[in-house]
């Protein structure tokens, strides 16, 4: 598998600017997360929630390692960790709207439950697509919304890992939370 | 799309008037251009309070937690071949299936993540022997259960109809019906109660109606196997309604349930009586917009007559519904009288 040494090295790379380095990193951030998140997430209860700040700090130790890792390098994790959960998320949600299934049976009868999660799932991937135009207009904003929605960061620790300051992150949260909801709704823009 | 300079005034004036009473917005908005003051007054009009308040994990929790595949028609599953899914619930998917001898099976199997745990295992067993030992024409038969690599599963009787859920979103039913259909189901309950089991789940998505006009009851003993109810913040959605397995259960639980105490067979009538109200009324007794406003309905609201919501109900016939859903289990009537009671009135309507 990776080494600790690897993915030190590559978060290293991309804050000196080398773009190739997060095209590296993002699979093997995207593959562990996941591969923990089944784990994690699989013996799950109706009712619980293993946050993904949880999956993000814990693969940020196994993967950079506590030791020899930077405030840089964590930071620039936590961007890339936040990314990958939105993938993670974004995807299962999609696979669970389109729910097309193996039989080829179509006349599927949905009980309540599947309603009410199907109609979540459509939301999930409406916004992940309102959050692709926000990023094309204002990309920290977007990445804002990335780490306190979908990698469920605080607004402190949104703040921290962007180098933003509290305020800041407030303001930006704010508009954009109100700029999706605008969109999905069939906004005006 | 906005340009840059125009996203920057836009951002501002948002947040300066978003700090202003309604009706100084309107001044400071005065100077802006037409493009920027028209984004900004729609942005104004959004209240994102409801959204964006947790990671949706629970949505890949529940995909991690299915079977990777579903089954395909022609696969086995112990002594049975799938032929297609029939539906996908809070506990696992339905399939229609062929048994040993070529008869027709609803094939129930149980999630994987709710057999993970012994004790989830040693209960489906117990219940399912249970079940499988209930002979009556108003319950469906199990005629089969087991293991296999894909879960925990459960044969049933094949039963071609429509449950009352659907039959009751397709507008309102005949008053005989309902009547007829009530007799039937307490008759099942009755039945199932003198044998010393519960139901503990009676709504209608669990009652079917066969072509022939027999009711059947589905699951009997099975509901436990879900597991406590919890009425969680996180079980109630964004837009106030209720998501996870609530939503289908929540109308037809007994007060005493709520409460968390234990289920007796007073709590089924009084989920039977929800349901016969629903029949007769056309109408649900607790209807609610929220988990909380069902809460309170089912603790506290006084219960229109049924008599109120559609002419030509006897006294009679009110009477018994409302003691059905006295919030004392004490003094609700036995699933037998109720099959009596029903059955009278049936010959009479």
């Amino acid at each position: 598998m990776n080494s600790e040494g690897e993915v030190t090295n590559l978060l290293t790379a991309w804050g000196k600017g080398d773009p190739n380095a997060l095209n590296e990193l993002m699979p093997l951030v995207y593959n562990e997360l996941h591969r923990m998140a089944q784990r994690a997430w699989r013996g799950l209860d109706q009712g619980d929630t293993l946050q993904p700040t949880a999956l993000i700090n814990e693969a940020y130790l196994k993967l950079a390692g506590a030791e020899n890792a930077s405030y840089q390098n964590r930071c620039h994790f936590f961007a890339v960790a936040c990314t990958a959960m939105r993938q993670i998320l974004v995807n299962h949600a999609r696979s669970r709207h389109t729910g097309k299934r193996g039989s080829g049976q179509l006349a599927v009868s949905l009980d309540n439950v599947q309603v009410a999660v199907h109609q979540e799932a459509a939301e999930v991937v409406a916004l992940h697509e309102a959050l692709e135009q926000l990023q094309a207009i204002d990309p920290r904003k977007s990445k804002v919304v990335e780490m306190r929605y979908f990698g469920g960061l605080s607004i402190e620790e949104t703040a921290e890992a962007m180098g933003l300051s509290v305020i800041t992150v407030n303001r930006d949260w704010r508009l954009a939370r109100t700029w999706l909801m605008r969109e999905m709704n069939g906004g005006t823009s | 799309m906005n340009s840059q300079a125009e996203w920057q005034e836009i951002e501002r004036l948002f947040h300066e008037a978003i700090e202003l009473p309604i009706h100084k917005r309107q001044e400071l908005l005065a100077s802006a251009s037409g493009t920027v003051r028209a984004e900004v007054e729609s942005l104004l009009k959004i209240d994102d309070e409801a959204f964006f308040t947790a990671p949706p994990v629970h949505l890949a929790a529940d995909l991690m937690q299915r079977q990777p595949s579903s089954l395909s028609p022609g696969e086995r599953i112990g002594s049975y071949e799938i032929e297609s899914l029939i539906s996908v619930g809070g506990m696992g998917e339905v399939y229609r299936a062929r048994g040993p001898a070529g008869t027709a099976v609803a094939l129930k199997i149980l999630r994987r993540h709710l057999v993970a745990s012994p004790q989830a295992m040693d209960r489906f067993h117990t219940e399912a022997r249970a079940a499988s030992a209930l002979h009556h024409p108003n319950i469906v038969k199990v005629c089969g259960s087991g293991e296999s690599s894909t879960g925990l599963f459960l044969a049933m009787e094949w039963v071609e109809g429509a449950t009352l859920r659907q039959l009751i979103d397709q507008g309102a039913v005949e008053f005989r019906a309902a009547i007829d259909w009530s007799a039937q189901a307490a008759r099942a309950l009755a039945a199932a109660h003198a044998a010393g089991i519960l139901h503990r789940d009676i709504k209608p998505d669990n009652v079917i109606v066969g072509e022939n006009g027999v009711l059947k009851i589905l699951d009997f003993g099975l509901a436990r196997l879900e597991g406590p109810v919890h009425l969680e913040p996180n079980s109630i959605g964004a837009s106030g309604t209720i998501s996870g397995t609530l939503s289908g259960t929540l109308l037809y639980m007994s007060p005493e349930i709520f409460r968390g105490e234990t289920a007796t067979s007073a709590s089924d009538v009084f989920s039977l009586g929800a349901l016969v109200y629903e029949l007769c009324a056309g109408r649900h007794p607790f209807a609610g917009d929220t988990p909380l406003d069902v809460y309170e309905a089912i603790e506290c609201r006084v219960i229109a007559a049924p008599s109120t919501m559609r002419a030509g109900i006897a006294a009679e016939i009110d009477e018994f519904i409302l003691r059905m859903l006295n919030r004392d289990p004490a003094a609700r009537p036995s699933a037998a009288e109720c099959c009596a009671v029903f059955s009278r009135f049936s010959a009479r309507t």
